[in-house]
C-alpha cells in the first residue's frame, strides 16, 4: 500500500520523473501502477521538486469573466484611429449581439515605472507596481466560452473533471504546514464564481489535494468550531475517549495508515481550530496594513480581506492560495458584454488596490522572493462592438501579469495585432504558462505525472500541447 | 432509353430542382464542400440522403449511367489510368499509405485502414470517391482531379465496377496483430479446471479454490473466519447499506440451526433495500444525476424532470433480479424493443422499456443554450461514448475519438462506427434539445389527444380571461363568476408525466470519422459497427429493422451483440464490478479499463470462471452475490497480523484477509440515520430537494413530508457538481460523466464534520434516546446497548469499563442526569473508525 508513494517521493527526489518511469514501466510494472491507482494512501508531507525551486508558493488572483486586454494592459492606437470602421478580417464571436464595428477603448493609457509599462487609467494601483510585475500581452487559449476556458486555465484541459493546478502542485510538493491544508480557496462569501468549486477540484487526483474553502466571511471553515453546547473540557474528554477507542481498533490493523491518518486528523482538529483561527485573524494586522489592503473602504474591504488572508496563509506555509474576485457586478465580474466603461470601472475599483497592496506587502516582507502572484482571467475580449458598448469573448488574445518567485520584474513580453484581436508576437499558450509556473516551483512539467485510466496524465500534456518553459520571463 | 424512363427521370430532376428552390440548397455544393464546415451543412447531408432515396424509389439508380448514351467506364480502360497518374505513387506497390493499394479492383474493394474503398453501385458510400470529391485526396499540392475524371469514377462505381479482372471479395484490411488478438480481455473467457489446494478444509465454494491456490503459491492461506457479529454487519452494509439492528444481531448470534448464514443472505437479498444499495452502484456507473445541463452555479438547480423514474427502474430491476443481459438490453434499446409509437395505450411493459433508456439521459448537454452549435451536440455523443465504454465494455474508448488507441487495438474507425449506432437517436443532424428529449408517460396518440383537449380548454380560458379584463369595470360578482369558471377549466386540463428517454429521431444520419475528434474536420464515411477486435471483422451492423417498431434497431443490435454468451467483456466487466463492491477492489482493479493500460486481473481464472458461471445461470446478480458471500474468501476476518516475511500486498491482492473498506458517503449518512432510529425508509418517487445556501452548506429539505429530510441518500436530489455537503465531504463524486470507481479521501474536513456538524449532533442525541429507552439508567447497560446499536456488536469488558468511566466523569460536567454524557458517548462511537469502516 505504501510502496507506491514512497516510490514516488523517492523518484521525484532522485530527479527521475514518475511520468517517464510510469510510461517506460508500463510493460513491467503494471501491477504496481494498477494497484497504486486503486488503493492510494496520500499525504501532504513536504517534498522537493526535480530541481532547485525559485518559489515555494503561489497566490492566484483569479479574475474570471475575461478582463479586457485593450482597455487595461494593451493599448491599441490603431483601434482608436479606426473606431467605427469594420474589422478587416474574420472575427470569431461567441454571443449573438456582435456587430463588426471596431470599438476604441474609452480609457487613457500612459507609461508607468522605470520600465515604462503602458497601462490603462482604471488600474492605478497595479500601475504603481509596474516595476515589480512581469506583464504578458500575448496569451491565447483554446475556447471562447467561460466554463471551458476556465477549465483550460486552471486544469490545462477544456473538458471538466481534470485536476486544478493547485492540486497538481500539492500532489508534487505537499504542504509546509501540518496544521493547515496545502491548497486553500478564498471566494466571495456571497457565492461561487463561474463553475463553482469545479475550479479547485482535484479531478482524478486523490481528493486530499483538492482546494479547501476557507470562508472570508463568517466562519473560515465549515464546522471548524465546536458547538456552544459543548464545553472545551467536555470535548477534550470526548476526544480522549475517541482516541482510546480508535487506538484499540487500530491494533487489529497494524499496517493501515489510513486509520492512523484519521486518528491524527482528530488531533489536528484542535490545533487547526486554533491555527486557522489565528492565521485568519486579520485583526492582528496593523492599522496601516489594513488600510493598505482597503479594509476600511467598503468598496475594497471584501476583496482586500481575501488578499490579506492569502498573504497570511502563504506566510504560514500554505502552498497554493486561490483568491476569487467579487460577485459584483456579476459572478463573472470581468464579463463586459455591454456598458464596458461603467462595468470595468466598477470591478477595477474593487480589485486594483488590494491586488497591488498584496504585492507591495509581500515585497516589503521579503516574501516576494518565494511567492508567485498570478493575476489572470480565462480569456480576453474582442475589439469589435457588442450591444453597442460592450465586447464579446476572445480566446485569441489576453493579458495577464505575474510577480515574484523569479519572474522578471518590470518586464513586458508579447504583442497582439493592430486591433488586439490575436496574439502575434511571442505567443504564450496556457500550457506554456503552466510549464513556467511549475518550473519556478522546481518541478519539471514533463515529469510530473499521475496514471489515470492507464495514461500517464500531466498538467501540460506536452506531447499534445508542445508546452515549453518561457525562459524569457524568468530570471 | 425507353420513353417512360425518360419521363421518370425528368420528374426526378424537376423534384430535385423543386427541393432546391424551396430550401435554398445549392446543388453544386453537395459534393464539393466539407459537409460539416458551413452552418447549413446538415441540411445538405440530409438532402443528399433523401434525394438518393427518391431516386431509389423511382427505380432510377440502375440506368443513370446510361443517360448520356455513354458506355459504362471500365476499370482497365478508364479508371486505372486516372489512378495511375494521381494516386498509385502513394497507394501502389512500393508505398501503401493508409494500407491502401489502388492497383486492382480487388485491392480497392478490400480497402485500407478506413475500411472498404468502394461499395458496388453506391458512389455515395464509396470512400474512394468521397475522398476525391471532398478534395481530401490527392493532397492539395499534387493537384486535384478534373470534373470529368471524377465523373468517370462515379459512373464506374454506379455501373457496378465493371472490370476484366476476376474480382475477389476480401475482408477489409486489419490493423490488428496476432498479439492483439491474444490479449486476455479480447479472448472469450475459458473455464479452467478447479485448482487443487492443500487447505481443503477451508474450501466452501469454487471461488475459494482459485483464491487459495494463489495464496498457497506464496505460502499463505486464508485468515480465520470472521466472528458472527462482524459478518452480519458486513453483509448488511454490503447488501442493503444499513447496519443490522440489535434484534437482528441477537437472532443471528443465537441461531444454532444449520445454514444460519445462508438464511441471513437470503433475507437480505429479498429485502427491498438491496435494490437501493446496489442501484446506487449502477447509478455511479451510468453517471446518474437529477439535473440536466452543467451544474456550474451553486444557486441554480435545473431539474431533469422525471429522470427519477429511471432511478426507480434500476432499484426495481435489481430487486426483481432481472437478468443482467435483459437489464442492459432494456437500457440500451428499450425503445427499440416495443412498438410504442403507434400504441393506443402505453402498456406497463412499454413504459418500463422507455424509462430504461434513461441510461443515456444523465449526460451533460449544453445545447439548450442558443449560442451553442454543432460541436456541443457532438460533445454529448462523445461523453455518451465514454460512459458506455467505461461502464459496460470496460474500454477506454474515448482515446479513439482523436486518434487510434495508443495501447489497445482500438481504432478511430471503431470509435466512429460504434458512435454511428447512437447517432440515429442522438442525431446531430436532427437534434433534440435536452429539454425536448422526453416522452409522455402516455402513448403518443393519447398525448396528442390530451394536448389537443388542453389547447381547446386553454382557448376557452383565454377567451374568459379577455372577458374578465373587459369586465373589470363592471361588477365584482361578474368577475368572481369568470374567475371560478377559469379555475374550473384549469382544473379540467389533463396531464401526463415525463419520461427522460432516448429514441431514434429523424432520418438516419450518415456518420463520418471526425479527424482529430474535431467536428469541422469530418473525414470518411463510416457504417455502424462494433470494434473490430471484439467483433472479429468490421462488417456493418445488420440490424433487423423491426417492422413493428419504427426504428433503426441499431442499439438493439448493439445490446444483442454485447449480451452474446461469447462476448469477451460484458460478463467479465459486470462480475468484476460486483466483486469490486464486495471486496473494495475488483479482480481487475480498473473496472472501466480492461485494456493493456488497465490493471491485469489478479485472479484471471477466477474472473473467467465467475463470468462463465454467471452467464450459464441466467445472468442472475443475486445468485452471484450469494456465491461470493458464502465463500471462505468473503467470510475471512479483516484483521490479520501479517507475518513479517509475507509481503503486505498479499493482503490486498491475494485476499489473505478481508480488506477493510471505508463506507461510501451515502452509507455513512444512511447508517447514522438508521442507528439513531430516524431513517425514513419510504421508497422511490421524485427526489428530495436539497437547499443551496450561499455558504455551500446544503441540507435536505423537509418537503413534501416532515420526515423527507431523513430519507435514504439515493433519494436526495443528485446534483452533478454539488451533492449534499455532508456527502460531498465524504467523497460523493462529482459527475462530469460517470464514476467507475470512488475515491476515498481522508481529510481533516471530515473530522470537523464528524465532530461539529449538527447532523451528527442531532443523531447522536436521538441515538442516546434510543439507548436509554433500551437500557434504562444503568450505565453498564447503556454502554452495552450503545455498542450493539451503533457498532453492531457486544463490547469487550475493557471497553465497557472505559466507557462507563467516561459517562460518569462526563456527567459531572453537565449534571443533567447523564443525558448529555450519553449523547457524547454515542457521538464518539459514531465518530470511531470502527463505525466508518466495514470490517
Amino acid at each position: 500500500m505504501f510502496a507506491s508513494f514512497n516510490r514516488r517521493d523517492m523518484l521525484i527526489q532522485s530527479g527521475l520523473g514518475f511520468g517517464s518511469l510510469a510510461l517506460a514501466g508500463l510493460l513491467t510494472e503494471q501491477r504496481l501502477l494498477g494497484a497504486a491507482q486503486s488503493t492510494l494512501v496520500t499525504d501532504l508531507m513536504p517534498r522537493y521538486g526535480h530541481r532547485p525551486a525559485k518559489a515555494k508558493a503561489i497566490i492566484q488572483l483569479f479574475q474570471n469573466g475575461g478582463p479586457s486586454q485593450m482597455d487595461l494592459f494593451d493599448e491599441k492606437p490603431e483601434l482608436t484611429r479606426r473606431n467605427g470602421e469594420a474589422h478587416p478580417g474574420e472575427v470569431e464571436t461567441f454571443q449573438l449581439g456582435n456587430r463588426n464595428i471596431l470599438l476604441k477603448s474609452p480609457f487613457r493609457f500612459q507609461p508607468h515605472g522605470e520600465c515604462g509599462m503602458n497601462l490603462g487609467e482604471t488600474i492605478p494601483g497595479i500601475a504603481s507596481i509596474a516595476d515589480d510585475i512581469c506583464l504578458i500581452r500575448s496569451m491565447h487559449t483554446e475556447n471562447n466560452n467561460h466554463p471551458f476556458a476556465i477549465n483550460m486555465l486552471q486544469s490545462g484541459k477544456t473538458f471538466a473533471g481534470h485536476p486544478a493546478m493547485g492540486s497538481w502542485v500539492c500532489y508534487a510538493l505537499g504542504s509546509e504546514n501540518h496544521n493547515l491544508p496545502g491548497y486553500v480557496v478564498l471566494r466571495d462569501p456571497a457565492g461561487y464564481n463561474t463553475s463553482g468549486k469545479m475550479v479547485w477540484s482535484s479531478g482524478w487526483l486523490p481528493s486530499l489535494y483538492q482546494g479547501t474553502e476557507f470562508s472570508s466571511g463568517g466562519v473560515p471553515v465549515h464546522h471548524l468550531s465546536r458547538p456552544d453546547s459543548v464545553s472545551e473540557q467536555a470535548r477534550s474528554r470526548s476526544l480522549q475517549l475517541l482516541a482510546d477507542l480508535n487506538r484499540r481498533h487500530k491494533k487489529q490493523y497494524p499496517g493501515n495508515s489510513e486509520l492512523d491518518a484519521r486518528i491524527q486528523n482528530f488531533e489536528l482538529t484542535a490545533r487547526m481550530q486554533m491555527e486557522a483561527t489565528d492565521v485568519l485573524n486579520v485583526s492582528q494586522e496593523s492599522k496601516a496594513i489594513r488600510a493598505d489592503y482597503g479594509l476600511d473602504n467598503p468598496t475594497t474591504a471584501a476583496y482586500g480581506l481575501r488578499c490579506l488572508m492569502a498573504r497570511r496563509l502563504v506566510e504560514n506555509g500554505v502552498r497554493f492560495v486561490q483568491v476569487f474576485p467579487p460577485l459584483k457586478p456579476s459572478f463573472q465580474p470581468w464579463d463586459n458584454h455591454n456598458n464596458l466603461e461603467e462595468g470595468l470601472r466598477e470591478i477595477c475599483a474593487q480589485v486594483d488596490g488590494p491586488s497591488s497592496a498584496l504585492i507591495k506587502d509581500l515585497k516589503q516582507r521579503g516574501l516576494l522572493d518565494d511567492v508567485i502572484v498570478q493575476w489572470t482571467g480565462e480569456f480576453g475580449r474582442l475589439p469589435i462592438t457588442e450591444n453597442a458598448n460592450g465586447r464579446d469573448h476572445n480566446r485569441h488574445a489576453f493579458s495577464l501579469f505575474l510577480a515574484g518567485g523569479g519572474f522578471r520584474p518590470g518586464h513586458q513580453i508579447g504583442a497582439t495585432d493592430e486591433f488586439g484581436y490575436a496574439a502575434v508576437e511571442d505567443r504564450i499558450s496556457v500550457p506554456d504558462l503552466h510549464a513556467t509556473l511549475l518550473h519556478q516551483l522546481g518541478i519539471d512539467h514533463t515529469q510530473l505525472s499521475y496514471v489515470h485510466r492507464g495514461r500517464a496524465e500531466r498538467l501540460t500534456d506536452p506531447e499534445v500541447t508542445h508546452a515549453r518553459v518561457v525562459e524569457e520571463i524568468v530570471i | 432509353m425507353r420513353l417512360t424512363q425518360l419521363l421518370l427521370l425528368s420528374c426526378a430532376l424537376l423534384l430535385l430542382v423543386f427541393v432546391n428552390v424551396r430550401t435554398g440548397w445549392n446543388m453544386g455544393a453537395w459534393f464539393s464542400a466539407n459537409p460539416l464546415s458551413a452552418s447549413t451543412a446538415f441540411n445538405r447531408v440530409a438532402s443528399t440522403g433523401s434525394v438518393t432515396g427518391l431516386l431509389k424509389i423511382l427505380g432510377l439508380t440502375g440506368f443513370v449511367q446510361d443517360s448520356n448514351h455513354r458506355p459504362s467506364p471500365t476499370f482497365e480502360d478508364d479508371v486505372l489510368p486516372i489512378l495511375a497518374d494521381h494516386c498509385i505513387a502513394c497507394h501502389g506497390s512500393e508505398i501503401q499509405e493508409g494500407m491502401l493499394d489502388l492497383r486492382t479492383v480487388t485491392s480497392i474493394l478490400q480497402g485500407g485502414e478506413n475500411g472498404h474503398g468502394i461499395v458496388r453501385g453506391d458512389p455515395r458510400s464509396s470512400l474512394l470517391l468521397d475522398m476525391i470529391v471532398r478534395k481530401q485526396m490527392p493532397p492539395a499540392e499534387l493537384g486535384s482531379l478534373t470534373d470529368e475524371q471524377v465523373s468517370i469514377i462515379r459512373r464506374w462505381i454506379l455501373a457496378g465496377i465493371p472490370a476484366q479482372e476476376a474480382i475477389v471479395e476480401l475482408p477489409p484490411r486489419t490493423m490488428i496483430s496476432a498479439e492483439d488478438r491474444n490479449f486476455w480481455a479480447f479472448q472469450k473467457p475459458v473455464r479452467a479446471p478447479l485448482p487443487l489446494v492443500h487447505h481443503e478444509q477451508r474450501v466452501r465454494t469454487p471461488i475459494d479454490r482459485f483464491v487459495l491456490g494463489h495464496l498457497e503459491a506464496v505460502r499463505c492461506t486464508f485468515a480465520p473466519d470472521a466472528d458472527r457479529a462482524t459478518l452480519l454487519r458486513r453483509a448488511h452494509l454490503d447488501l442493503v447499506g444499513i447496519p443490522p439492528s440489535p434484534e437482528e444481531l441477537n437472532d443471528f448470534l443465537t441461531d444454532e440451526q444449520p445454514n444460519a448464514w445462508e438464511r441471513v443472505l437470503d433475507r437480505l437479498l429479498e429485502s427491498p433495500h438491496y435494490g437501493e444499495r446496489w442501484g446506487r452502484h449502477w447509478m455511479d456507473a451510468v453517471g446518474y444525476v437529477d439535473n440536466r445541463l452543467f451544474d456550474g452555479d451553486l444557486r441554480t438547480i435545473y431539474p431533469n424532470e422525471g429522470i427519477w423514474r429511471f432511478r426507480d427502474y434500476i432499484v426495481d430491476s435489481l430487486n426483481n433480479d432481472k437478468p443482467y443481459n435483459q437489464f442492459l438490453t432494456e437500457q440500451l434499446a428499450g425503445d427499440q424493443m416495443v412498438s410504442w409509437q403507434n400504441a393506443q395505450n402505453l402498456t406497463p411493459e412499454m413504459r418500463e422499456k422507455l424509462i430504461a433508456t434513461g441510461f443515456f439521459r444523465s449526460i451533460e448537454d449544453a445545447t439548450s443554450e442558443p449560442q451553442y452549435g454543432i460541436a456541443k451536440r457532438y460533445d454529448v455523443l462523445f461523453d455518451t461514448m465514454t460512459m458506455l465504454g467505461s461502464s459496460v465494455m470496460g474500454l477506454t474508448m474515448e482515446c479513439c475519438r482523436c486518434h487510434n488507441h495508443k495501447f489497445d487495438p482500438l481504432f478511430q474507425r471503431d470509435y466512429y462506427r460504434l458512435m454511428a449506432i447512437l447517432e440515429p437517436a442522438l442525431n446531430p443532424h436532427d437534434w433534440k434539445k435536452p429539454q425536448d428529449r422526453w416522452l409522455a408517460d402516455v402513448s403518443p396518440k393519447r398525448r396528442r389527444q390530451i394536448d389537443k383537449y388542453n389547447a381547446l380548454v386553454q382557448q376557452q380560458i383565454d377567451e374568459l380571461t379577455r372577458q374578465r379584463k373587459a369586465a373589470e369595470s363592471v361588477g365584482q360578482s361578474v368577475l368572481q363568476g369568470l374567475a371560478s369558471q377559469i379555475e374550473k377549466l384549469e382544473m379540467s386540463k389533463q396531464g401526463y408525466g415525463k419520461i427522460q428517454a432516448l429514441w431514434d429521431v429523424g432520418e438516419t444520419p450518415q456518420s463520418r470519422i471526425l479527424r482529430r475528434g474535431q467536428v469541422e474536420a469530418a473525414g470518411v464515411i463510416v457504417q455502424p459497427g462494433f470494434p473490430e477486435i471484439l467483433a472479429r471483422d468490421i462488417q456493418a451492423v445488420t440490424a433487423s429493422k423491426s417492422t413493428a417498431n419504427d426504428s433503426t434497431g441499431l442499439r438493439l443490435a448493439l445490446a444483442q451483440w454485447l449480451t452474446d454468451r461469447e462476448h469477451p467483456l460484458t460478463a467479465r466487466v459486470i462480475v468484476n464490478r460486483v466483486w469490486q463492491h464486495h471486496f473494495g477492489q475488483g479482480i481487475v482493479a480498473t473496472p472501466g479499463n480492461f485494456g493493456r493500460t488497465g490493471s491485469p486481473p489478479t485472479h484471471p481464472q477466477l474472473l473467467d470462471w465467475l463470468a462463465i458461471d454467471f452467464v450459464e445461470h441466467g445472468w442472475s446478480l443475486k445468485r452471484l452475490h450469494k456465491l461470493i458471500m458464502t465463500s471462505t474468501t468473503y467470510r475471512q476476518s479483516s484483521s490479520v497480523v501479517v507475518e513479517p516475511d509475507v509481503d503486505q500486498r498479499h493482503e490486498t491482492w491475494l485476499l489473505a484477509a478481508m480488506p477493510l473498506r471505508r463506507m461510501q458517503s451515502e452509507i455513512i449518512r444512511d447508517s447514522i440515520l438508521a442507528v439513531s432510529g430516524r431513517l425514513d425508509l419510504t421508497p422511490g418517487g421524485p427526489p428530495i430537494m436539497i437547499t443551496n445556501p450561499v455558504d455551500g452548506l446544503s441540507r435536505e429539505e423537509q418537503n413534501p413530508e416532515p420526515t423527507s429530510h431523513l430519507r435514504r441518500s439515493l433519494y436526495l436530489f443528485a446534483r452533478r457538481v454539488y451533492p449534499l455537503k455532508f456527502m460531498e465531504i465524504f467523497d460523493s463524486p462529482i459527475m462530469p460523466i460517470n464514476c467507475t470507481q470512488r475515491m476515498t479521501s481522508t481529510s481533516v474536513l471530515q473530522s470537523f464534520t464528524q465532530l461539529n456538524d449538527s447532523f451528527m449532533l442531532d443523531n447522536a442525541a436521538a441515538t442516546a434516546g434510543r439507548v436509554r429507552a433500551q437500557a434504562g439508567e444503568n450505565v453498564t447497560e447503556q454502554v452495552r446497548s450503545a455498542f450493539r446499536i451503533i457498532l453492531s456488536r457486544n463490547p469487550h469488558r475493557k471497553e465497557v469499563q472505559r466507557c462507563a468511566e467516561f459517562l460518569e466523569s462526563q456527567d459531572k460536567l453537565y449534571s443533567d442526569s447523564g443525558r448529555q454524557s450519553l449523547t457524547d458517548l454515542c457521538h464518539m462511537l459514531l465518530c470511531t473508525n470502527e463505525f466508518l469502516y466495514i470490517n
